[in-house]
């Protein structure tokens, strides 16, 4: 069995008097794409959020590369990298200037923050665009910036939360090839996703949440097998199955 | 640390690409000096025009008018006795001066002859300026009678024709004007307490609380946009971050005294050499307080729209509070209330260095009261100030 290398146990966190994660647990092999589904306010974001040190979670434990996040948040900062979902640039810079930008702040110096720049802009398709300010590019394209910055500093864990929100199938494909690369060189990846062929696609394991909780968690190939014949069923038709057809906020 | 100082540079990138920003921030002060120069400029000496009804037109009273147009920074006006009434009528004109009809003849004939002021109430500030100068143009002219009347009377029997006595007497006074016995000499010890260097410290302190305070919307701004989750990713620490946003402020507010400073000492000549530095040190750590103001109302703010409204309702209430218009009289309840206003500490010691001579060690305590709130304003700013709800 491969090494665990994202480990979350027992994980809550609470605004207020509304219980955003409520006991989520699960591990993450090293070198696994893991997906991580669930409707509009299961709790996605502020799980990725507390992995990724931006929240302090109200209890529970997080160990990602054999450093806790509550102790040693500076050790699993250089070490992971985070997509977030919503465009997070400096529209006012060029493409380059954002990469060079983020590259310092994950600790390169001036010239491999340059170096790794284009060597992910190039990963992205986006060499020649490098000195364009990113106000100008196409939705796809901002996507794909957007990942390339999550990609400073040679994360060994990724956060790729929703990469692929609001794109065209083309970008969305460059996307995937991507991470299915970055997959064979190594890297562990954590996607959240409500595009369930995604999940279907690159997900080793997946893991179903809904009011801040974990309903059901294993291979996408098992989920499907639980309502019917995995090649006629779909993971959409798991998701709804497990989360219903009601509508969410 | 080192990451801090590429926050502030990046911001400094992005304040630089925002052209709304840049245009507040450089070329408004810009504007303003020249609005500023257009009105004020190089007019350090008084400067007004006399109103004159002259309806004598004789001799004298074209000497009078002579003399007086002669006088540096006045230039005079004729009109007609109808006009000047419809303007005194209107209160266009505050005062005339009119020389009635007869004057040159009393005068030559030896009798007294009378200028008239016609003017509203006392005549305004500048139309008392302008009748004590008138005054003074008559009074000369008395003198001139009295040495050509006193000349001419030691003179009688002589034979000496009176014209010739006349000129003689023109050249000696000539002379005697262009060498007094009571000489004045001017010494400049410093910025004079003149208008414009009573203005410029209110304009230059408006606009650093103006653009720092509205610092704060790029600061609510970037956490809308998640790059300051972002930040908080990567190894930067949540101090350093605030830390180089900060200093992006003082920059900020810095880049912009010391373009309005600047061209005050090219053009309006308002400081020594020392004075200039001790003017930017003053702003440099004005600049620091109102940034640790602008990041609390950062802190404080849950939108774009109310960081905005916040830091305008706070600049304009420090502003009017802090004397920037007007002098705030010793004792008064303003003077009291200003104490509240950090803008009273920085055109405080910014009058004391252009308008009085006074040096950095003559502001020490409003240089005191300003670090302490921009310790002060940081320490509450970093304590309140939240990336994420619930987060660091």
């Amino acid at each position: 069995m491969a090494e665990e290398f994202l480990v979350v146990k027992d994980l809550h966190k609470s605004f207020n008097e509304f219980k955003a994660v409520n006991g989520v647990s699960f591990s993450i092999e090293k070198g696994a794409i893991f997906g991580l589904l669930g409707p509009n306010g299961a709790g996605k974001t502020t799980t990725i959020r507390m992995l990724s040190t931006v929240l302090e979670a109200d209890s529970g434990d997080i160990t990602i590369g054999g450093h806790s996040v509550r102790h040693d948040a500076e050790a699993v900062r250089r070490i992971i990298g985070v997509c977030p979902q919503d465009l997070a640039l400096y529209e006012d810079l060029s493409a380059l200037d954002n990469m060079v930008f983020f590259g310092r702040m994950v600790g390169l110096n001036g010239d491999e923050a340059r170096a790794q720049a284009m060597t992910n802009l190039e990963l992205m398709g986006l060499e020649d665009r490098a000195k364009g300010k990113v106000a100008k590019f196409s939705g796809g394209m901002k996507r794909r910036i957007n990942l390339a910055i999550a990609l400073m500093g040679n994360p060994q864990l990724l956060f790729l939360d929703e990469p692929t929100v609001g794109i065209d199938p083309q970008s969305r494909n460059h996307i995937y090839e991507n991470i299915l690369g970055l997959q064979k060189k190594g890297m562990t990846i954590l996607y959240t996703t409500h595009y369930m062929e995604e999940a279907d696609r690159l997900c080793q394991r997946v893991a179903i949440m809904d009011g801040g909780q974990i309903i059901t968690l294993d291979t996408p190939y098992k989920l499907k097998s639980q309502i019917g014949s995995p090649e006629q069923v779909t993971m959409e038709d798991v998701f709804l199955k497990l989360t219903g057809r009601s509508l969410r906020d | 640390m080192k990451r801090a100082l590429y926050i502030t540079l990046n911001e400094v990138k992005l304040y630089l690409q925002d052209k709304g920003d840049l245009a507040f921030g450089l070329l408004l002060p810009i504007v303003t000096f020249a609005l500023m120069y257009g009105a004020f400029g190089g007019q350090t000496l008084f400067e007004a025009t006399a109103v004159i009804v002259n309806e004598d037109g004789g001799n004298y009273s074209t000497l009078f008018v002579e003399h007086l147009d002669e006088v540096e920074g006045i230039d005079v006006e004729l009109l007609t006795a109808t006009e000047a009434d419809a303007k005194l009528e209107r209160s266009d004109l505050l005062l005339a001066l009119v020389i009635p009809a007869g004057f040159s003849q009393a005068l030559a004939s030896g009798n007294k002859a009378e200028l008239v002021f016609k003017q509203r109430g006392n005549g305004g500030q500048e139309g008392q300026i302008l009748a004590s100068i008138a005054r003074s143009v008559a009074g000369e002219m008395n003198q001139e009678f009295q040495v050509r009347d006193q000349v001419k009377s030691s003179l009688e029997g002589t034979g000496i024709p009176g014209d010739r006595i006349d000129v003689t007497v023109q050249q000696f006074l000539e002379e005697e004007r262009g060498q007094p016995a009571v000489g004045v000499v001017e010494e400049v010890v410093g910025g004079s307490p003149d208008f414009i260097s009573q203005f410029l410290p209110g304009i230059v302190t408006m606009y650093v609380l103006f653009a720092l305070t509205l610092s704060a919307r790029t600061i609510v701004e970037e956490r809308k946009r998640g790059t300051l989750e972002r930040l908080l990713t990567t190894r930067l620490s949540a101090n350093e971050l605030f830390f180089g946003k900060f200093l992006a402020s003082v920059t900020r507010g810095f880049v912009q005294t010391l373009i309005l400073l600047g061209l005050s000492y090219a053009v309006f000549q308002l400081f020594t050499p020392l004075s200039f530095i001790a003017s930017l040190v003053i702003c440099l750590i004005f600049a620091a307080a109102a940034a640790a103001l602008g990041l609390i109302i950062a802190s404080i703010a849950r939108s774009e729209d109310g960081s905005v409204w916040i830091a305008v309702v706070f600049t304009m209430v420090m502003v009017m509070m802090g004397g920037t218009f007007f002098q705030v009289s010793e004792g008064s309840i303003l003077a009291t209330v200003g104490k509240a206003s950090i803008s009273t500490y920085a055109n405080d010691a910014l009058r004391t260095v252009v308008a009085e001579g006074g040096s950095l060690g003559d502001t020490v305590w409003q240089l005191v009261v300003l670090a302490g709130i921009c310790v002060v304003g940081l320490a509450i700013s970093r304590l309140i100030f939240k990336v994420l709800p619930g987060g660091k």
